[in-house]
Parts: C-alpha cells; sequence; structure tokens
C-alpha cells in the first residue's frame, strides 16, 4: 500500500512529535480522507456538512491526544480507536445512538475527493465563541495560512506568544464543542 | 472552517504534549511521597517497623506493593484508546482471586468466630480511614497523569487509578498498621481498597471523559 519511498503514518507522526509540522500537517491531510470514510459510512443521515463537522471534531481530538499514541506502536488501531471513541460521541451528542464495530474500519475505504469543499459549520460558530484575540490567531493560521511569526508580527506578540496562545484556543475550542453542541 | 484550514491550524500548534507516561512518572512519586510523610508526621511507624518488616508480617507490605506496581502496569495500558490491557486485567484478578483464596483458607482453619475476633480492634476503623486519606493524593495524581491520555473507557481507567492508588496507601499503611494476622489485614486491606477503587471508578467518568 505504501511506497517505499513514502514515509509511514508512524514516522511521520515521530517526525510531528520532534515538532516537524510539515511532517504533521502531512500526516493529518493523509489521514482526513480515511476518518471522512469512517464518518460518512456511519452516519450518513447527518448529511455531507454533519459529517464533515464530526470529521472536524475527530482531527482536534487527534490533535489534542496524539500523547497517547505510543511510539513503538502501529498508528492505525490507535487512530481507529480515537476515531471510534469520538463518532460514537459526536452521534450521541446530536441524538443519534449508533455503534461502530471495532474490527471493521480495515475495509472501510477513504472518502473520494470531489468538488465538495468540507466546508463544516460548526467550528466557525465555536471560534466566534473564544476570545477575539485567540480567534483572530486560529483564523490567521488557519484560514489565511499565515505563519506564527507573521501573525505575531501582525499582533504585535512573540512567536512563541503566538503558539501558546494557539495551542490554548484550539483546548478552548474542544471543550466549547462539548457544551455547544450537546 | 474548511477542514484545510483546520489541518493548518493544528499543524502550526507543536507544543509539545506530555505523555501520561512522563506525567505519572512526574506526580506519582511526589504524591506518594507525601502520603508517607504524612503517615510518618501524623500516623508514625510502628515502633517494631524493622523487627515486622524482617518477618512474614513483611508480606503485608510487600503484596501491596506489588499490586502498585501492577495497577501501575494497568495504568498505564489503560491510558491508549486500543490497548484492552488484557494481560495487566489477568494480573490483578490472579492476584485478587489468590488473595480470596488465602482468606478463604484462613476462615476454614480458624472458623468464622475467628475472623470476627481478628477484626474486633479499634484498629480497624484506623484502617477504613486512614488508607483512603493515604490514598488520596496517589489517586489525584494518577488522575491527573491519566487525563492527558485517552482511554477507551473511562470507568475502567478510573477502575485502575483506584486501584493504583489504593494499593499505595495501603503499602504505606501497613508501616504503621498494628495488626499482622491474615484474617485481619486481608479483609481489612481488601476492603478498604475496594473504597478507593469504587472512588475511581465513580470519577473516572467524570475527569476522564475526552
Amino acid at each position: 500500500m505504501t511506497q517505499s519511498d513514502d514515509p509511514s503514518w508512524e514516522e511521520l507522526m515521530r517526525a510531528a512529535n520532534r515538532g516537524d509540522q510539515r511532517a504533521y500537517a502531512r500526516l493529518l491531510s493523509a489521514i482526513t480522507p480515511v476518518v471522512r470514510g469512517i464518518v460518512r459510512a456511519r452516519g450518513g443521515s447527518l448529511g455531507a456538512e454533519g459529517c464533515e463537522d464530526v470529521v472536524q471534531e475527530v482531527l482536534l481530538t487527534i490533535h489534542l491526544k496524539r500523547q497517547s499514541w505510543r511510539e513503538d506502536a502501529p498508528l492505525r488501531p490507535w487512530l481507529y480507536a480515537v476515531t471510534r471513541h469520538k463518532v460514537v460521541d459526536a452521534f450521541r451528542a446530536r441524538g443519534h445512538r449508533i455503534t461502530v464495530p471495532v474490527d471493521d474500519f480495515a475495509e472501510v475505504l477513504a472518502a473520494p475527493e470531489g468538488p465538495d469543499p468540507f466546508e463544516a459549520q460548526d467550528m466557525d460558530r465555536v471560534i466566534d465563541r473564544l476570545e477575539p484575540r485567540a480567534a483572530q490567531i486560529v483564523r490567521a493560521i488557519g484560514i489565511e495560512g499565515e505563519s506564527a511569526a507573521e501573525t505575531g508580527v501582525k499582533l504585535g506578540m512573540t512567536e512563541g506568544a503566538v503558539r501558546v496562545a494557539l495551542h490554548r484556543a484550539l483546548k478552548s475550542i474542544a471543550s466549547l464543542r462539548e457544551r455547544m453542541i450537546e | 472552517m474548511k477542514t484545510d484550514d483546520l489541518i493548518a491550524a493544528l499543524a502550526a500548534d507543536n507544543t509539545p504534549r506530555p505523555t501520561p507516561g512522563a506525567r505519572m512518572a512526574q506526580a506519582l512519586p511526589v504524591a506518594l511521597l507525601l502520603s508517607l510523610v504524612a503517615l510518618v508526621l501524623l500516623w508514625r511507624v510502628r515502633p517494631d517497623l524493622a523487627a515486622a518488616l524482617g518477618s512474614a508480617a513483611a508480606v503485608k507490605t510487600i503484596v501491596p506493593v506489588l499490586l502498585t506496581l501492577v495497577a501501575l502496569w494497568l495504568a498505564r495500558g489503560m491510558t491508549r484508546p486500543e490497548a484492552r490491557a488484557r494481560a495487566q486485567w489477568a494480573l490483578v484478578a490472579v492476584m485478587v482471586l489468590a488473595g480470596g483464596l488465602a482468606l478463604a483458607q484462613g476462615i476454614a482453619t480458624q472458623g468464622f468466630a475467628g475472623l470476627i475476633g481478628a477484626l474486633d480492634t479499634p484498629n480497624l476503623i484506623t484502617c477504613l480511614v486512614s488508607i483512603p486519606v493515604l490514598s488520596a493524593l496517589p489517586l489525584a495524581a494518577s488522575f491527573w497523569a491519566m487525563k492527558s491520555g485517552a482511554p477507551a473507557n473511562p470507568r475502567l481507567a478510573g477502575v485502575a487509578a483506584g486501584l493504583l492508588a489504593g494499593a499505595g496507601g495501603t503499602a504505606i499503611y501497613s508501616l504503621h498498621c498494628p495488626e499482622d494476622s491474615l484474617l485481619f489485614c486481608l479483609p481489612a486491606y481488601g476492603g478498604t481498597m475496594l473504597i478507593v477503587v469504587a472512588a475511581g471508578a465513580l470519577l473516572g467518568p467524570r475527569l476522564l471523559r475526552w
């Protein structure tokens, strides 16, 4: 499946744990279609946009819980377990009771890349609830694609302070989401 | 927000995250040490501690220490979402079973009157109160460490935290406890550990949700 010159997901995650942002972005991009495939296979009733909300929630959780992956373990079982946990949780919060069998993800195909822009609504509503500066940082780095350094210059903050603020903002997003959706 | 934008924001956050193991290594020794200091200062170790630890009575300290190590292994496994920790649970089950068999054998030889006689002492109340108190800090440390993990089952993870803290607290309390008989230690220590385990099971879903 993986070509020999392609780093494995495990290698990418290990590099990400050492602070390699490019490897991490690459890994997240690679696992997103897989997560999306699982979510859509389970939650077609939510519609494409509702599914994308759940996909984003799973990605945020993967990010905030990535330290629970042990570097000597394969990444996929961990990834499926996190996805399964979050998908069940997300559907329960939305009033859909579903069960996700543990072992059948191997057969789930990644969602095809289509014209769908994979836009989701929940995340914007949550970001609106953040402190203005935190929201500004998340949007600048995420939507406008700025680096932490550029955002820092714009806001008169050091790069380190931007990173700390971004980290806090992502954690707040996770807890705000939980409160707003339930 | 588009998913690609979210990925960009996530990738920019490369703040290192402490693993549950790292946090456990940080917090648990401190918590156990503080409980030990509290025991030495407030409860005081038994006057004949050196002699007791050199005799068969040392079992009441050694077994909780072993259980603490097994529970540490269990707690570590429970913080991984994909792990079932079957081997760890099996080991806990074997230890519980062995304790149950030892108790049954004690009752078989000395009768229920022997059991009631052994437990009919004010030391039972001291034990029931002291072990949970001495376990409180280790329990907090365990939850704090496990919170950075992703337990697939927060309640069972709470049970593991309770077992870890309860066994640690029991090992510490055993340095004070003047009772050495099997018919006291097994039911009193075991029952009190169950209180801490129950506290862990109640707190787990609240504190370890993710």
